[in-house]
């Protein structure tokens, strides 16, 4: 009877060819790492994410799987009388406020927010982004998205790399402080040589007490603003970015404030247009 | 030994034949948006956000809530994607072939939304001149960890709820599901030759949540619910610019009609300048005014908790006004 047990010089061959076979399949795969998923593998936004072992880091531009810089505008097509015009104070539909928050929206005064410098309390992050505004993204550097906006002329960096050194110093800021990560696709459509899936997290805190809606409904500084970014591209070419997003405050929410928003790509910038804070339109 | 060696090689060329996200569950929809327009329903005359052709808004503005309260308009069919309109749950899961493959997800339906089935199995789109049905034909693809699905043949319906925006049989729609934990965010992109002037983008949040939608929503009776309208043949509506709602927009929140009536250039900001000398805000908020979770009176509603809500405390569970603070809240009939 011929033996099944092959040889030592074809055990070696075999084991070569396993091994060869388990690294293409690793990083063939979109997933996961020897069954980490990807994500984590990626170190969940402590830092860029690794290149192949051995190698330099992959900057977050190097690895990101869809582009987000370019023009885009938002489309008001949701809550339109609460983004696009100053709803009348104390219309807080919809934001599960806390007695406080309630309380503090109610006190709204928007002259008092001008002769306090505070103009631009609609401003910040969890309000910009729910704003009648075009966003220009570009990448600052290798591992910061910029993202600008026209409404408000204000200005938000998503730190891939660094953002607990941006955050040392304490300082709340409209925009605050964000960590962004690509999360990478876990699921199908994707085999060798396809294309790339993920969307961006990006967490943002230290964040100066603002406006979640132009009437005055308050967040604190104690907010915590988290956004999952995906880019969505129509068989007509139409580009749609959508940022679904939470926002936690202990203090003037009784839950998290979840909400998406929806951003379409403009071929270049001619509809551009920076206004400045304006605490009542 | 040949045989192994095949095997490896196979192994090492392969694509990996990985799962696709999980969509079964139970999925509640999160209202922090339109909350007016899919709990209490829409104002008449309320098409803001809306891109409408001429047509659309014309025809639109033929309608009155009289006329789904009909007999046989009780129980019409509203669109395959109105989920997005309404404060209902949803329930998703997937139907397999004998190797577990996923061949279709499905969208459990209720008692005005037919049952979505979203085929995988890669089956081409029914010839234009197929039935349409309540339902419509959708397929899907995995781009990444988003469900992507394409909807035609359709019926006509009217898209949102109860206040007469229309949609035409032609409508189609591109959807993208993608999951983030327990959030869901379907992102609609509709298109009707006839209704709109362009692609009516919407995006909305649903959150994971076991005791979502337990089902048994799936009959709908009918009832004579304008007893002066039965047998009468009178098909409720309004003549053309004879809609005494048509600037309940205006009268209520102060809004230019140009705002009010679904133009496509009201959603986007450059609009705001015409707006700016032509908007001033109401001088205090007179409607629907409370947090949507005091008004439903549900757990986490925040003790205490005091609002103007306008008066309407006929038509919901609870409201509590000023006058009602520190005393215990309404009981929810």
């Amino acid at each position: 009877m011929k033996s099944q047990i092959p040889n030592p010089k074809s055990q070696i061959l075999i084991a070569a060819a396993f091994i060869v076979a388990l690294g293409l399949n690793v990083f063939a795969h979109p997933s996961t790492m020897l069954g980490v998923p990807r994500a984590e593998a990626e170190g969940q936004g402590r830092g860029a994410p690794p290149g192949r072992p051995g190698g330099p880091p992959t900057s977050a531009r190097a690895a990101a799987p869809f582009d987000p810089t370019g023009y885009w505008v938002a489309i008001i097509s949701e809550d339109w009388r609460w983004r696009m015009v100053t709803p009348a104070k104390g219309d807080v539909v919809s934001i599960p406020l806390s007695p406080e928050g309630l309380r503090v929206a109610e006190a709204w005064d928007p002259a008092k927010d001008e002769g306090a410098g505070e103009q631009c309390k609609a401003y910040g992050a969890p309000g910009l982004m729910r704003g009648p505004t075009r966003l220009h993204i570009t990448w600052q550097d290798d591992n910061t998205l910029k993202i600008e906006s026209d409404y408000g002329t204000q200005t938000r960096l998503l730190r891939f790399v660094g953002a607990a050194e941006a955050g040392r110093a304490g300082a709340r800021t409209w925009q605050g402080v964000t960590t962004a990560q690509w999360t990478m696709a876990t699921g199908g459509g994707r085999g060798r040589g396809g294309a790339r899936h993920g969307s961006i997290k990006s967490v943002t805190t230290q964040l100066r007490p603002g406006y979640l809606r132009k009437n005055g409904v308050p967040y604190s500084d104690r907010a915590v603003f988290t956004e999952y970014w995906d880019l969505h591209v129509e068989t007509n070419g139409d580009q749609y970015l959508v940022d679904t997003n939470l926002v936690e405050d202990p203090v003037y929410l009784q839950t998290p404030w979840i909400t998406s928003l929806h951003f379409k790509k403009e071929p270049d910038g001619n509809k551009w247009d920076p206004t400045s804070c304006d605490a009542r339109f | 030994m040949r045989a192994l060696v095949v095997v490896f090689a196979v192994l090492a060329f392969s694509v990996p034949a990985y799962a696709q996200i999980e969509l079964t569950g139970s999925y509640s929809p999160i209202l922090y948006e339109d909350y007016i327009e899919r709990g209490p329903g829409s104002d008449l005359g309320d098409f803001t956000g809306m891109p409408l052709t001429d047509e659309g808004r014309a025809k639109g503005l033929l309608y009155t809530s009289n006329l789904p309260s009909t007999i046989e308009r009780q129980c019409l069919a509203q669109a395959p994607w109105v989920l997005q309109y309404r404060p209902l749950g949803m329930r998703i899961w997937s139907e397999v072939d004998k190797d577990d493959k996923v061949i279709a997800w499905k969208i459990e339906g209720d008692y005005l939304r037919d049952t979505l089935t979203i085929w995988m199995d890669g089956r081409p789109e029914p010839s234009p001149n197929a039935l349409s049905t309540a339902a419509g034909f959708s397929t899907g693809k995995w781009e990444g960890d988003t469900l992507t699905i394409h909807t035609t043949h359709v019926k006509t319906t009217w898209i949102r709820r109860g206040n007469g925006i229309p949609a035409s049989d032609q409508t189609t729609y591109w959807v993208h599901i993608t999951r983030h934990d327990d959030l869901l965010t379907v992102v609609t992109i509709q298109e009707d030759p006839f209704y709109l002037s362009e692609p009516h983008v919407v995006s909305r949040v649903f959150k994971f949540d076991p005791r979502a939608n337990q089902g048994g929503r799936s009959i709908c009776n009918t009832a004579n619910e304008i007893p002066r309208l039965e047998d009468s043949g009178i098909v409720p509506h309004y003549l053309p610019g004879q809609n005494p709602e048509a600037d309940f927009m205006t009268r209520t929140y102060n809004l230019p009609k140009e705002a009010a009536l679904g133009y496509a250039e009201s959603l986007y900001p450059e609009f705001r300048h015409k707006l700016k000398g032509l908007y001033t805000p109401p001088a205090a908020c007179g409607r629907y005014c409370c947090g949507w979770i005091e008004r439903q009176g549900l757990p986490g509603a925040a003790p205490g908790l005091a609002c103007n809500d306008g008066g309407l405390g006929d038509l919901h569970p609870v409201v509590r006004s000023k006058s009602e603070e520190g005393k215990p809240a309404p009981v929810k009939k």
